[in-house]
């Protein structure tokens, strides 16, 4: 698992309390939303706000946020484009 | 002076907030409340419920936006990290300040402090879907 993923799949552990789940436990191809993790919309204000926090990315809207959120996969590669070097 | 009936759907007795004292739409909002002594729910305990310090907050954040609330209601809809720290009892005067932590999707999340004379009673963060 590279680096970042493995920070992504923490942020969302940490974020969204997900207690006693491992990083190992998250698919990188499975969707964030709905079927997969299961997380709903607040969940989603709280990711957009833990990624601003810890990895200094904004994700201003929800086509943003839908290409973003697809899986952690997505998620990362959206991470990885936006940040600063 | 903001209306408050004008911005807000709430009325007597849930209407929990007395005066804005400092607003600026999207950014924050300080909003007073006094405690009086029929105004507490509870029979034979004087204290306000810890569940209305939140809703006090909550109905704060609804002066946030820049237009009325009339017809177009916010709804509470999580609170996190919240915290008592003290009883509330008639003749304080409540400070209720709020500003928000970010937003997506329709809901934002707001953290609020209820203080008196200079002192925390309750901090919490809530998540409230906008009109």
């Amino acid at each position: 698992m590279s680096d970042l993923k493995l920070r992504v799949k923490e942020m969302i552990i940490d974020r969204l309390k997900l207690e006693g789940m491992t990083p190992d436990q998250i698919e990188d191809g499975a969707p964030l939303f709905g079927e997969g993790l299961g997380l709903d919309s607040i969940d989603a204000l709280e990711l957009v706000l833990g990624i601003e926090q810890v990895f200094g990315v904004k994700i201003e809207d929800e086509a943003s946020g839908t290409k973003a959120f697809r899986s952690v996969e997505a998620l990362t590669a959206f991470i990885a484009e936006h940040r600063k070097a | 002076m903001t209306d408050i009936p004008g911005h807000l759907p709430h009325r007597h007795p849930f209407l929990l907030v007395d005066r804005i004292l400092a607003r600026e739409p999207g950014v924050r909002v300080v909003a007073e409340k006094l405690v009086t002594a029929g105004a507490t729910p509870l029979p034979g305990r004087p204290v306000v419920p810890d569940t209305l310090l939140l809703e006090m907050l909550a109905q704060t954040a609804g002066f946030l936006e820049a237009d009325t609330l009339h017809g177009r209601a916010m709804f509470l809809a999580g609170i996190q990290d919240a915290r008592f720290e003290a009883p509330v009892l008639p003749g304080d005067r409540l400070r209720l300040e709020v500003a928000p932590e970010g937003a997506f999707g329709g809901l934002m999340k707001v953290r609020g402090t209820v203080t008196c004379e200079g002192r925390e009673i309750c901090g919490a963060s809530l998540m409230v879907k906008r009109p």
